[in-house]
């Protein structure tokens, strides 16, 4: 029987990777360890800013305090998808020696890395809601609930992952042309996401040129957009002018922008690193 | 009749730097044959630890925070070629198949993991060169130092029990498959939490600042402060002692490490896990 095509066959590859990456990630040990590795470092992450806040503001607490725990919960999330794509290329080509293999396979080669990427946003779930109970529970974090705020968090949520995965797919198209010590570029991009996006401080504090750039960026309009949805209005925000709604547009509108933009990157960088033959080249130092 | 010179052969010390010098080679080549690393293993990961001060500046706290973060960020990069360029190594050698050679040349392990090191030490040393100045010429961060000799004292004494603890760190990953990777991520954030590398320490209370001090760089980084900001700085304990605590821990983790990779190289042997990747 032959391989589905068009659509039907890149949500294969697309279920197919991201079963793939559950095993990569998850099978290496028992689910308790696992869920423990899981929550470990987006936990940390979270009592770092607990503790910068609470050595400046003498034990007392603060709307910023929720800011940073909103930001910090949702970080892995964005960082795990995106970084998901690049690692999964990575992996296949410097670990496993695979690539080879599932780029000649009859399958949408981006499809599959997408399935890879989204595996880690499953991955990326867990501690997301984790560290928002113990912000609840440990710290008062005072989460707001409705049907208006769950749709709108739940519109931002899948615009968002579609930016991410865009994103996800540019770094792919710039992991393909580095050969050597490449698997630090992930890491690095989620490091410069951090300071842009205003993931742990709402984007007004950065000079106005690094504010420019945050506002072409995807993820600054989903964070924007999810702690309008979880915190009670009269929070900080990285855009107090802009009501909800015009967020959410230009949410749309950046990750629009940065599908094309990834999809453009991802077949430049394909076609350069085919053309010169490293597609496949393993490099070690 | 051969055509080629004999190769002289060495031994003792002399050996084993001929093979720390091997091995820190491939590195600094690699380093300078692919200048790319300089934008996305400094400026990139500059722009994280910069995040951190302007978590600060929307605080409104006082600019020796700044300072603190600055200091944070440069030590963050020392522990990550501790952790990913020495202890974790290991691991990616069996991926490559390098491991059994490291094991059958006659100079041991630990010139091979002091190679590694000694090659990583130019990215590391830039990289936290950088985030010092960035941190004292864009961000007017004050990093004065009251006592140059206690400054050093403590630099040196807190890299060398630093990587003797990527040395017994890197003997746990002869035996380790696909964990590795995952144990590295999970002492990245929680290992910056307990050892106060963007807040002073004693934060966290007394006793889990004492199990924290195990760890090198949480004394290092407390003394450090305390040389940058003396009557200021809320100090874990007085200077004297952590330069002590220091003293113990690089003489502990040296010889420790000694001994664990000699046990753990023999388990590995043993339980055929040398050779055994994922």
């Amino acid at each position: 029987m032959p391989p589905p095509s068009g659509l039907a066959g890149a949500l294969r590859a697309v279920r197919m990777g991201a079963w793939l990456g559950w095993q990569v990630q998850a099978n290496w040990t028992d689910p308790l360890l696992f869920f423990i590795y899981s929550i470990a470092r987006p936990l940390g992450g979270a009592l770092i800013l607990v503790f910068m806040f609470t050595v400046v503001a003498g034990g007392r607490r603060g709307p910023m305090l929720d800011f940073f725990l909103v930001g910090a919960a949702l970080w892995p999330y964005v960082v795990w998808t995106m970084q998901g794509l690049g690692w999964a290329v990575l992996e296949e080509r410097e670990h496993f020696k695979m690539i080879r293999y599932v780029y000649t396979a009859p399958i949408p080669f981006w499809a599959f890395l997408v399935g890879r990427g989204l595996s880690m946003a499953l991955t990326g779930l867990v501690p997301m809601v984790l560290t928002l109970l113990f912000g609840v529970v440990a710290l008062a974090l005072p989460l707001v609930f409705s049907p208006a705020r769950a749709a709108y968090a739940l519109a931002a949520c899948l615009l968002g992952l579609v930016g991410l995965v865009a994103m996800g797919l540019l770094l792919v198209g710039v992991v393909f042309l580095i050969s050597g010590e490449a698997w630090r570029l992930p890491e690095a991009v989620g490091a410069a996401l951090y300071l842009l996006s205003g993931a742990i401080f709402p984007v007004t504090v950065l000079p106005g040129w690094l504010q420019g750039l945050a506002r072409v960026v995807p993820v600054t309009w989903w964070l924007e957009a999810m702690r309008r949805a979880l915190l009670p209005v009269g929070h900080p925000r990285s855009f107090p002018a802009l009501d909800d709604g015009m967020v959410l547009a230009l949410l749309g509108l950046t990750v629009a922008l940065a599908a094309l933009a990834g999809g453009l990157v991802y077949q430049a960088g394909l076609w350069s690193a085919r053309r010169r033959g490293i597609l496949d080249a393993e490099t070690h130092y | 009749m051969s055509v080629t010179a004999p190769i002289p052969r060495v031994g003792g010390l002399r050996r084993a730097l001929y093979a720390v010098r091997g091995r820190a080679y491939p590195r600094v080549v690699g380093a300078m044959r692919e200048p790319s690393w300089l934008f996305y293993d400094i400026v990139l990961p500059l722009l994280g630890a910069v995040a951190f001060v302007f978590v600060y500046r929307a605080l409104g706290a006082p600019p020796r925070f700044t300072g603190y973060v600055i200091m944070g960020g440069a030590t963050l990069a020392f522990w990550m070629n501790v952790m990913w360029n020495m202890a974790a190594q290991f691991y990616w050698e069996k991926h490559q198949g390098n491991l059994e050679l490291y094991l059958a040349a006659p100079c041991g392990l630990v010139p091979i993991l002091l190679g590694m090191a000694a090659g990583g030490l130019l990215g590391t040393s830039v990289r936290a060169v950088v985030v010092v100045l960035t941190g004292a010429l864009l961000f007017q961060a004050p990093l004065p130092v009251s006592s140059w000799p206690a400054f050093a004292a403590i630099v040196v004494l807190g890299l060398v029990a630093l990587y003797g603890l990527g040395m017994v760190f890197s003997s746990l990953f002869l035996l380790w498959g696909r964990e590795a990777w995952h144990t590295v991520q999970l002492l990245q954030e929680p290992v910056y939490l307990v050892s106060g590398f963007y807040f002073p320490v004693r934060a966290l209370g007394p006793w889990v600042g004492m199990v924290a001090s195990l760890i090198p760089i949480t004394l290092a980084l407390d003394g450090l402060r305390q040389v940058m900001f003396p009557g200021v700085h809320p100090a874990l304990a007085p200077l004297a002692w952590e330069v002590g605590g220091l003293a113990v821990l690089a003489v502990l983790f040296t010889v420790l490490a000694l001994r664990v990779l000699r046990l753990m190289e023999r388990l590995a042997r043993r339980e055929g896990r040398l050779s055994f990747r994922w």
